[in-house]
């Protein structure tokens, strides 16, 4: 996605962001846009066939989204801006949007080994003190870590594995 | 002495003692896009501009473009190595270079790796690449000279150290050869003057490189020199970074209160290489499709040429960058820009070359602007009005050519220009000692020539030589010591002229 694409996208999420005015509302809202743009995908290219007009792409829109008039407004903005391309992109972003209102931070934990749910609910607690989030995180598996555990979360990554612990060692005594 | 093994136990033990083992944090983005040498990271939001950040494989890579979301790097290493969905991590730090004692006499590559298989070189310091400048106060005036052992530049386009004089010509008219001497001639000078030399090849052929090495080594100028070579094969990110390691080599020598000759060979690939990153990180392309900022490439790489004031230690870096002309156009982009940095320029012509003009310096086009304050008084006194003369001589031998009587005065110019052209040119690789070189311009300036034919011009300077180191070695080496032409110095070169007068046998 080019500069200018992020922009609109991040722009249009905003805006949809802005419309609740609590946690429970942005939640609601952010659920019927996903469902929104599950339903769309099912009414295909349709909506960006040229030989529709605008007209008669929202009549389509009304029709299918009867049940949710926030997103159906929502994406006929979208269909007038010609931005509907952005709608996938923009659905991730009022999802980031939701979790910072909940205080939320994804983490990605990779391990060498299973861990059992005691050790993933302490993992989540260490980071959640560290950033001072809760942490909503998804476990990964990769042997070659050898032990230990790495975790991805806020555009850090915490490497605790023996292959980084045994590299570092190797550097520091062949220095 | 050789190491106990019992040492290399205790050693690895202490290390293992003192490891660090606390968590290693480290931010982290993901590659995008990977090609052409660039990459494209999306994340890092704090990494900071010229930052180094590791790609991991042995790859680092340098972040140039902070977009709104995404940062283009440029690849210090091969682009196959990195894929999409890597993860890139910040260092925290700048590019810098290892420097120390050990790297005189080795050729390095811009990371400061050893290319010439001699083994590791032991570094004392880390110097980043890019360095402000020194300010006014930390310089002084250019007022020592240079020599470059070549007498048509010692002469009238004189060299100061702290000076920076571009070399500049088409292809093939000896813009290396000059430099090349310049470094040879340091081994004539006194161990306490001599100038530590780095020759910086920017996208050249590795067998000219090597040519280059081999030369130098030959005449044995690799025990003061320092050869940093990005060849043509090598990604446009190392030749972009070449010529800062280079002055960054040179910088730390120089706060040690030496003096750094450095040669930059050539600074239009540089142009290019920069060129062909600065596009490829989608930077909007100005004139001849060079980045806005092609010429603060330049200029803050030749403001890096100075002369320390004596509180720093009195060191300096002397520049020669050449840029290579296409068909005689000083007026294209680089070479304007080059040109209104330095402090003059060296002009070589093809056409000069092609007649047996060698060196090929073009008289009325190359300048020194601060070289001649820095000149050494006995050549000033000699070589003063060469330049005017040698001027005037080739605008009335383009009159001349016509056939028109000329009067006497202009056919004695004429006579003395010839004369003089002739003796301006030199082998290359056989530098002459500053004593030397004040001898043989006198002879031509003094009109000892006058009646010698063109032809035996040559001839003469050579047996004059000969002569003066067999017969005459104690009136040289006045000459090579001597600051001033005294009226005494001048008697006995008047005698030692006059001499050999009656032993030259024209032909």
């Amino acid at each position: 996605m080019n500069s200018q694409n992020r922009i609109a996208t991040v722009r249009y999420a905003a805006a949809y962001d802005a419309l609740s005015q609590n946690i429970e509302q942005a939640e609601k809202n952010a659920q019927e846009l996903t469902t929104a743009t599950k339903v769309l995908e099912q009414v295909g290219s349709a909506l960006q066939n040229p030989r529709l007009s605008g007209v008669q792409k929202k009549l389509i829109l009304n029709e299918t989204l009867k049940e949710l008039p926030q997103a159906a407004a929502f994406i006929g903005v979208l269909i007038d801006a010609k931005r509907l391309n952005l709608l996938g992109a923009i659905c991730e972003q009022v999802q980031t949007l939701l979790d910072d209102r909940k205080g939320i931070s994804r983490a990605i934990v990779t391990t060498a080994r299973i861990l059992n749910a005691v050790q993933k609910q302490t993992a989540k607690e260490s980071l959640s003190i560290r950033y001072g989030k809760t942490i909503e995180a998804s476990f990964e598996l990769d042997p070659a870590l050898l032990g230990g555990l790495t975790a991805r979360c806020n555009g850090e990554l915490l490497d605790g594995s023996l292959k980084t612990r045994l590299e570092k060692l190797r550097q520091q005594i062949t220095k | 002495m050789a190491i106990r093994p019992e040492e290399i136990t205790k050693i690895i033990k202490e290390k293992i003692e003192h490891f660090d083992t606390s968590l290693d944090v480290s931010e982290v983005g993901t590659v995008i896009q990977v090609g052409d040498g660039i990459a494209r990271v999306y994340g890092l939001s704090n990494v900071k501009a010229s930052e180094l950040v590791d790609f991991g494989h042995g790859v680092k890579g340098m972040a140039l473009n902070l977009e709104y979301d995404n940062v283009g790097c440029v690849l210090m290493g091969a682009d196959t190595l990195v894929h999409e969905g890597d993860t890139v991590k910040r260092t925290g730090e700048v590019i810098s270079i290892p420097v120390g004692k050990g790297v005189i006499g080795r050729v390095v590559d811009p990371l400061g790796k050893p290319l010439d298989g001699k083994g590791e070189i032991a570094p004392e310091k880390n110097m980043p690449l890019d360095i402000v400048a020194p300010g006014i106060i930390d310089r002084q005036p250019v007022k020592q000279p240079l020599q470059t052992g070549i007498k048509a530049i010692d002469s009238m386009v004189p060299i100061g150290k702290g000076q920076r004089e571009l070399i500049i010509g088409d292809r093939q008219t000896g813009k290396t050869a000059i430099a090349i001497d310049a470094i040879i001639n340091q081994k004539n000078i006194p161990e306490n003057e001599r100038c530590i030399c780095i020759y910086v090849a920017v996208g050249q052929k590795q067998s000219t490189v090597a040519q280059v090495v081999k030369t130098l080594t030959d005449f044995g100028a690799m025990d003061y020199t320092i050869v940093v070579s990005a060849t043509a094969s090598d990604p446009a990110s190392m030749l972009y970074i070449a010529p800062y390691a280079g002055c960054a080599i040179g910088e730390y020598f120089m706060w040690q209160g030496k003096d750094i000759l450095i040669v930059y060979d050539d600074l239009s690939k540089h142009a290019q290489a920069y060129r062909e990153m600065s596009l490829l990180l989608r930077r909007p392309p100005g004139r001849e499709a060079y980045p806005g900022d092609v010429f603060y490439l330049h200029s803050r790489l030749l403001e890096r040429a100075c002369k320390l004031s004596k509180e720093n230690g009195g060191g300096s870096i002397t520049a020669l960058p050449i840029i290579e002309t296409q068909a005689n156009d000083v007026s294209a982009y680089i070479p304007t820009n080059v040109i209104s940095i330095t402090d003059g320029q060296i002009y070589l012509e093809s056409n000069l070359f092609l007649s047996g003009i060698k060196p090929a310096v073009n008289v009325g086009l190359s300048v020194s602007r601060v070289g001649g304050s820095a000149q050494r008084k006995t050549m000033r006194k000699v070589a003063g009005t060469l330049r005017i003369d040698l001027s005037q001589y080739q605008e009335l031998a383009g009159f001349a050519q016509f056939g028109s009587e000329l009067d006497k005065e202009s056919q004695r110019q004429i006579a003395r220009g010839k004369r003089m052209t002739e003796l301006l040119k030199q082998n290359q690789y056989a530098p002459l000692k500053v004593g030397e070189e004040v001898l043989v311009l006198y002879a031509g300036t003094h009109g000892y020539l006058d009646d010698i034919e063109v032809t035996d011009v040559l001839r003469y300077e050579k047996e004059l030589l000969a002569y003066m180191h067999a017969q005459k070695q104690d009136t040289l080496d006045v000459l090579n010591t001597a600051t001033e032409l005294t009226q005494e110095v001048e008697n006995k070169i008047k005698s030692v002229l006059d001499e050999f007068k009656t032993v030259f046998k024209p032909a």
